[in-house]
């Protein structure tokens, strides 16, 4: 056995991945197998499936009813992603000029929210948005700033704002990453050149922290696409998501041919981004995004 | 004295004012980023001392919805299955976690490496909504884990549904594999041979040379793991069935019903923990860093 | 195999392959006990995955090693009687000083009482007593490879395979630490297998060298036979520094007779056996076996070589002075003199002699 061992490398290898690869394997890839058999399936009326096959589930899915939510949840995906960028660029580059000292403190504070509970934090901005007795609602018009309460709640907007604030760290981090390799003096240099720091920027900065700015926008773009709890949340049961109808078809409903056609589709478009993102020489980025 | 060009002065003023104005505007942007990301939480942690319903308009300040959270049976079980849900699925993913990641990072080349990749990876790029269903339409198929752990932990009876164990160290081991892995990509193989040369057989090798060295990598992913699992609602949602609460899955349920300061004292209760586990990482990533300023 | 026995390590036409890479080719060696035996080569020329063989850290593709007359086959290196010097010392940061000699003991269950006393002979050995509680991080490069060198020695073995052990020290340290090295390996008698790519290295410490390139073993012996009576052009490029003429081969047979592109005729002592007559070839002569002299003198004969030159560059180096010869039609030539020869200096632009004897001069098949 020990010489077995010795003489094949790649034997002691599987050895030490058995038990996580077996533990996926039975759990993770058998049962995307099955999510993949059952959208081939037709439902029965008690919520389970019957085996036979057909291609009625990916039809609907086709049906303008749940193809405009699909195109939403793929709107809401990209405004996330874009609004992070957009906000989340400008302060990973705060970040990243900061001295170190500040810059180890900042990523830290960054860190926190990180670590808290998803959940937690979109219950936060639930407290703040709510139409009538919403935070910010409230405050305003005692302050006489308003007369009547701003829709800031139960649309994309609120939608939008939950998966901004819940994914943003995920794309300032990378930028970062990338801001932080960056020559110091090349900063330095932007920033003296104050009058011309647009140019500097666009010909220098940016295309060297694109690695992190793909990376980061992967990151928020996927699991903004497969959102479930902040449009359950924040969307206040009008607008939904695409993960609201997988969830229905799976809780409410009980079509589950049809919701397993609706995760395949929202996972191959997933994939597609995976590609294109490796495509454009992600693998630089993924390490950027990792470290 | 006399000689000094006029035209230089005020036009080196006025760069040096833009400067100052921008750096100021940049400093302000990057003051209210922060901002942004705290001032949510801060204000949900200061209504849970509201001595009121709401919590948007301050009354005075109490502590009775923590009393009424700590009276609260339902929720005192569902933080009790949380803790258990996670100390488990922790254990079960950082031992697996961490034997996939020295065979990834030790071997880089095997027959079957990119399976290997793909199997490892793939759960952290999925939407835990995804694996979520997945894992709902496996156990109903197959009657696997739709056992119930009956088990008393610090004195508290709880009953577990197997399945969620089993779902959430699916979504843990990758997240530690990866987080070791990459300790272990900062680690010099040739410390291990020269334990072999010493003597020292593959499993003493491992005891007395790679675990403490990669044992702050080992933390950092265990940690990671516990978090994810402390945080998971999706997955615990689905895979659980009616019945089981975890915290997270108490949560939601309450806000469905409503918004109560009880809810701002049973978040705030999860960030004090969120907290304590950021401090753990921290100072284990001290340990690291001392690490490695002690090999080089 | 009666004398198998009495060689340390064994090498019987040892092949390693990383999958189409040969880094290893059919190496066969034999090194006797209490040798202080180097492996030189350029970097990929196979050293330091011979040495990994012998130790275990890498298998045979095809071959055998042996240790004392024992057939390794797939044994791991922790069953091995064989210790490794690393080249980055390879000291567990983790531990002390002491905690890093005596882990090879701990882990073979000796004593602790004998491991104390053992650790402490061998902190007395390699002159660190005192530094038991120091971590590695808190050593300068040159104290981290004497405990790296005692880690290995305090296990006794059969045999001590260095990895180009000083190659991270800067050169002074190197010096000092070359001729320690060599006084500590007479102390205890054990068989040193040395890896380097530095032939003065290996010309100072070893009793016998093996020069390897591309994968083979291309010549074993001591170092005068190495740097004297090279058998490969690449040997006698490697080794030392070497004037090389090319010439054509006139005669294989002694005297070795070969002429030069000008057609001056020269002899040689040795050519290397697989030249044939008229072939082109190259002379290698060492620099300091070469002499000048002022046309009209200078010793003649059949035992002497002799060719015209006109000096194009002096160099004063303090023990010696290097010359630069311009030959016309041929090539420059290095010649290095030693300081009040009675001929005095040469200056530049001076029309002498180099002249050098027979034995000094080889015949090699050129490689380019």
């Amino acid at each position: 056995m020990n010489e077995l061992l010795q003489r094949k490398p790649g034997l002691r290898a599987w050895l030490l991945l058995a038990p996580s690869f077996l533990w996926l394997l039975i759990f993770f890839i058998i049962p995307l197998g099955i999510i993949v058999v059952y959208s081939f399936l037709e439902r029965d009326l008690y919520g389970g499936v019957v085996w036979k096959w057909t291609l009625e589930n990916y039809r609907r899915v086709f049906d303008p009813l749940y193809f405009k939510t699909f195109l939403y949840s793929l709107w809401i995906a990209f405004l996330t992603a874009f609004f992070s960028l957009l906000f989340g660029y400008p302060l990973a580059y705060y970040i990243a000029t900061r001295p170190e000292k500040t810059r180890n403190a900042l990523v830290l504070a960054l860190m926190i929210p990180f670590w808290t509970n998803f959940l937690v934090r979109t219950y936060a901005w639930l407290t703040l948005l709510r139409t009538n007795t919403g935070l910010i609602n409230v405050w305003l018009q005692e302050w006489g700033i308003i007369d009547h309460p701003l829709p800031l709640f139960g649309n994309t907007f609120a939608i939008t704002l939950g998966l901004v604030y819940g994914w943003m760290p995920d794309m300032i981090l990378p930028i970062y990453a990338a801001l932080e390799q960056l020559d110091r003096s090349l900063l330095e240099a932007a920033e003296d050149l104050y009058a011309s720091g647009w140019q500097v920027f666009r010909r220098v900065i940016w295309p060297l922290s694109l690695p992190g700015v793909i990376a980061g926008t992967m990151l928020v773009f996927i699991p903004s696409l497969g959102a479930f709890v902040t449009p359950a949340i924040l969307g206040g049961g009008k607008r939904l998501m695409i993960g609201n109808v997988i969830t229905n078809q799976f809780l409410g409903a009980h079509d589950w041919p049809f919701g397993s056609a609706l995760s395949v589709l929202m996972m191959a478009v997933m994939l597609l981004a995976t590609l294109i993102y490796f495509r454009t020489g992600g693998e630089e980025a993924r390490r950027g995004g990792l470290g | 004295m006399s000689a000094t060009p006029t035209t230089s002065t005020p036009s080196a003023g006025q760069h040096r004012l833009r400067h100052v104005l921008g750096q100021w505007l940049f400093h302000l942007y990057g003051f209210a980023g922060y901002a942004f990301f705290y001032l949510p939480i801060l204000i949900l942690v200061i209504f849970s001392f509201n001595d009121s319903r709401s919590v948007s308009k301050w009354a005075g300040f109490t502590l009775r919805w923590y009393e009424a959270m700590l009276q609260d049976r339902q929720i005192m079980l569902a933080l009790w299955n949380s803790v258990f849900v996670a100390v488990v699925s922790t254990a079960i993913a950082t031992v697996l976690g961490t034997l996939a990641a020295m065979a990834l990072e030790r071997y880089r080349r095997f027959p079957g490496r990119l399976i290997a990749d793909i199997t490892l990876y793939l759960p952290i790029i999925i939407p835990d909504i995804a694996m979520a269903i997945m894992l709902l339409a496996f156990f109903n198929l197959s009657g696997i884990g739709l056992h119930i752990w009956k088990v008393h932990f610090f004195g508290v009876r709880l009953a577990v549904p197997i399945s969620v164990i089993i779902g959430h160290v699916a979504f843990n081991i990758s997240f530690v594999a990866v987080v070791v892995q990459a300790r272990l990509a900062q680690m010099d193989r040739t410390l291990e041979e020269a334990a072999q040369d010493l003597y020292a057989s593959p499993w003493r090798t491992f005891w007395r040379v790679t675990l403490p060295l990669m044992m702050p990598g080992v933390l950092g992913g265990a940690l990671l793991a516990f978090t994810l699992s402390l945080d998971d609602f999706v997955i615990t949602f689905f895979t659980s069935g009616a019945g089981f609460n975890t915290l997270p899955v108490r949560v939601f349920g309450m806000i469905r019903k409503g918004v109560t300061p009880k809810i701002n004292a049973v978040s705030s209760l999860m960030l004090g923990f969120s907290l304590l586990l950021v401090t753990l990482a921290l100072l284990a990533a001290r340990g690291r860093e001392e690490r490695k300023v002690g090999f080089f | 195999m009666p004398d198998a026995s009495s060689a340390a390590v064994e090498l019987r036409d040892v092949v390693k392959r990383f999958g189409d890479v040969v880094a290893v080719d059919h190496v066969s060696l034999r090194i006797a006990p209490g040798e202080f035996f180097a492996l030189l080569g350029p970097s990929g020329s196979g050293k330091t995955t011979t040495l990994r063989m012998i130790g275990g850290f890498e298998l045979p593709t095809e071959g055998e090693v042996l240790i004392e007359g024992e057939p390794q086959g797939y044994k791991p290196p922790y069953q091995r009687p064989v210790n490794t010097v690393f080249q980055n010392y390879a000291l567990f940061p983790h531990m002390t000083v002491a905690q890093n000699i005596a882990f090879g003991l701990e882990m073979r269950g000796v004593p602790k009482e004998e491991i104390r006393r053992r650790v402490s002979e061998m902190l007395d050995l390699v002159r660190l007593s005192g530094y038991e509680r120091r971590r590695p991080h808190q050593l300068s490069g040159g104290e981290q490879q004497r405990v790296a060198l005692a880690r290995a020695l305090i296990n006794r073995p059969k045999v001590l395979l260095l990895d180009e052990p000083l190659g991270a020290l800067d050169l002074k340290l190197r010096k000092a630490m070359q001729l320690e090295l060599k006084a500590i390996q007479e102390q205890v008698g054990i068989t040193f297998i040395y890896v380097t790519h530095d032939q003065e290295e290996a010309i100072t410490m070893a009793n016998r060298i093996a020069v390897m390139n591309k994968g083979k073993v291309l010549q074993v012996g001591t170092p005068q036979e190495v740097y004297e009576q090279p058998q490969t052009f690449f040997v006698a490029d490697f080794i030392g520094d070497t004037n090389f003429l090319p010439v054509q081969v006139m005669q294989v047979t002694a005297p070795v007779e070969v002429m030069t592109e000008s057609g001056t005729r020269l002899t040689a002592s040795w050519a290397e056996p697989t030249l044939r007559t008229g072939v082109k070839a190259v002379m290698a002569v060492r620099p300091e076996r070469m002499h000048l002299y002022r046309p009209g003198s200078g010793p003649e004969g059949p035992e002497w070589n002799r060719v015209e030159g006109i000096i194009r560059q002096v160099i004063y180096k303090g023990l010696d002075i290097r010359y630069e010869v311009f030959v016309a039609g041929e090539c420059s030539l290095h010649v290095r003199m030693p300081v009040g020869r009675s001929e005095g200096t040469f200056q530049r632009g001076e029309h002498v002699i180099v002249a050098w004897p027979r034995a000094a001069a080889r015949v090699f098949r050129s490689e380019s």
